[in-house]
């Protein structure tokens, strides 16, 4: 948030010098050495096949075509299934609605009632909360599997739904907590005493107060779902992969000669969403992955 | 009866959290423990053999997958830690000219907001072999170069920590972006007038004042690196051989491929332990640096 005042502070203009010039150009190296492989994966995904078994990665298209895209969304192969990533692209909205609901709803309850209310043992909670916040999945995949499988979600949307949900809670819990606990004290007081219940202070004076927050965690979320792998393979079972996990089956499990263009098209349309977002809510997107990280 | 009920309320509202916490996290690392000590294959069996309650552990010291995991591990670890030097450097030079801030950060910072898998994926086609940048080096006549690293056992580490640091380098950037605001900017008119050239400027004053950027970098580059698979399993899924196979690869492939789970539980078990010897240390280093900070402002 601090970044934010700064861009506004008017500065001086600078002549350009030696240095200047210098530091710009070694930037503008660096900046290309990181569009380098976007700018390749873009060119390919355009080019015919003919084009590409030339070897000229960093040529653009002679003839542009489209035809990569279309087989990459509705054809490509995924196993024994040919019906693009599409298939992966709706498993993966599925996913995330549910799970986006259940996480921001379970996180932002327990986080406001860890900031602002009287519970003896918050702080314990929270030391917890922060521990588990930083174990490695595998050592809770396993008895997940099991457990999933128990409640008769497991190889579901709602099984890679929960189990996103609950990996979320602690870090979330912690970010809500660390904006609610900033709330001014003498709020809660003239709340409670207008005979406030905790939800009714909830629905009327916490939520109106956290749209900022919401959009942060939800955009940190919608991106860390979309671009999960582990889970998607682990819980979804044969029927509901997400798109990460049937662009990888595409790409990498592919027999006879890979169709390089297909394969970029494909991974870029699972790239697409979370760029998008990205490129259009940069501000927030960089505040949600600083947020967990720095505040913790 | 509204008091009562408020002061009810917030434990109630907790109890969802608490349960989860409760089963998801304690319960289940508690289960994984107990089970990596069992003779386990396929289904849980909760029988201990008294006698070989430690056989899992001895059957990974002795595996050679999983020692190569290791020497991986730290070999990418070590790696990895370039995004943090390289982070500095970028955020450094932002910071100083100013000029394109904006937009050098979203150039830097837009790997971040990509899938491994789709990363891994653009790699593993810039490094091929015969269509990749190595034959347009050759093409161009640098006949010697090699760019071919994923296909040979002693490479492959590198492609990967290359792809990781194109993916993550713009985060620590932008962690220590964030750190150098919060440093006084009269410190560089100070440094100006006593005559202090940049380079002691940074490497005497702005890098020890920036300890607990630092310190948090290398707590979030340490997680990432213990975790490290998706980008894996996109670039060369283990192989040449099992080359580069990390204890996260393995892990999951001692239950999915193995199917046993009392084998991957042990392996998980030393990924708990791995990860607590690194955070724990950099953790109290943390809390020791702000307490005395916080007695120093007192």
């Amino acid at each position: 948030m601090s970044t934010m005042t700064d861009n506004f502070v008017p500065r001086r203009k600078k002549r350009i010098t030696g240095r200047s010039i210098a530091i710009l150009a070694f930037l503008a190296m660096c900046a290309a050495f990181f569009c380098i492989p976007l700018y390749v994966v873009i060119v390919t995904s355009f080019k015919t096949m003919d084009q590409i078994r030339l070897g000229e990665i960093f040529s653009l298209p002679v003839t542009w075509t489209l035809e990569p895209w279309r087989e990459a969304w509705s054809e490509a192969c995924s196993g024994i299934k040919c019906e693009g990533v599409s298939a992966g692209f709706f498993a993966s909205l599925k996913i995330l609605f549910p799970s986006l609901i259940l996480s921001l709803s379970v996180s932002s309850v327990t986080g406001y009632a860890l900031a602002l209310w009287n519970v003896r043992w918050a702080g314990t909670f929270m030391f917890i909360l922060f521990m588990c916040a930083f174990v490695p999945f595998q050592i809770i995949m396993i008895p997940m599997i099991i457990l999933t499988g128990k409640i008769g979600v497991y190889g579901t949307i709602w099984g890679v739904a929960v189990v996103h949900a609950v990996l979320a809670l602690p870090i979330l819990t912690l970010i809500f907590r660390n904006f609610y606990k900033d709330i001014p004290g003498e709020i809660m007081q003239a709340a409670i005493m207008d005979s406030g219940s905790f939800w009714r202070i909830y629905r009327e004076i916490i939520l109106p107060m956290s749209a900022n927050i919401f959009i942060v965690v939800l955009i940190l979320q919608i991106t860390s779902i979309w671009n999960d792998f582990l889970i998607g393979i682990t819980f979804g079972g044969l029927n509901n992969k997400p798109m990460t996990v049937i662009l990888a089956n595409t790409v990498i499990s592919a027999t006879g000669e890979s169709s390089y263009n297909v394969d970029m098209a494909a991974a870029l349309l699972t790239a697409i969403p979370p760029l998008l977002i990205y490129f259009v809510l940069g501000k927030f997107f960089v505040q949600g992955i600083t947020a967990g990280a720095i505040k913790g | 009866m509204a008091i009562r009920w408020s002061r009810w309320s917030p434990q109630i509202a907790l109890a969802p959290a608490v349960i989860v916490t409760a089963v998801a996290f304690i319960g289940s690392i508690g289960w994984t423990i107990y089970i990596s000590f069992t003779g386990s294959r396929r289904f849980p069996d909760y029988a201990i053999d008294p006698e070989r309650w430690s056989r899992q552990y001895e059957r990974l010291a002795k595996d050679r997958a999983w020692g190569i995991s290791l020497d991986n591990l730290i070999v990418f670890g070590i790696g990895s830690l370039l995004a943090i030097v390289f982070g500095f450097i970028l955020a450094a030079m932002i910071e100083r000219e100013k000029r394109g801030e904006d937009v050098f950060r979203t150039i830097f910072l837009y790997p971040l907001a990509i899938s491994l898998i789709v990363t891994g994926i653009v790699w593993r086609w810039m490094f091929n072999p015969s269509l990749g940048v190595e034959n347009f080096l050759h093409q161009l006549g640098w006949e010697s170069a090699s760019f071919d690293w994923l296909s040979s056992a002693e490479t492959a580490m590198y492609g990967i920590i290359l792809a990781s640091l194109w993916q993550s380098s713009g985060f620590f950037m932008a962690l220590m972006l964030s750190g150098l605001k919060s440093i006084n900017s009269e410190i560089w008119s100070a440094a100006r007038l006593d005559g202090v050239g940049v380079f002691r400027l940074y490497i005497e004053i702005i890098i020890p004042m920036m300890k607990f950027t630092f310190l948090t970098c290398a707590i979030l580059l340490s997680l990432g690196v213990v975790k490290a698979y998706d980008i894996i399993v996109a670039m060369t899924n283990g192989g040449p051989g099992q080359s580069t196979w990390m204890p996260a690869l393995f892990t999951i492939n001692a239950y999915s491929a193995k199917s046993n789970i009392a084998y991957a539980s042990a392996a998980a078990v030393m990924m708990l332990v791995i990860t607590l010897a690194i955070f724990l240390p950099l953790l109290l280093l943390f809390i020791w640096q702000q307490k005395r900070r916080k007695a120093a402002v007192a």
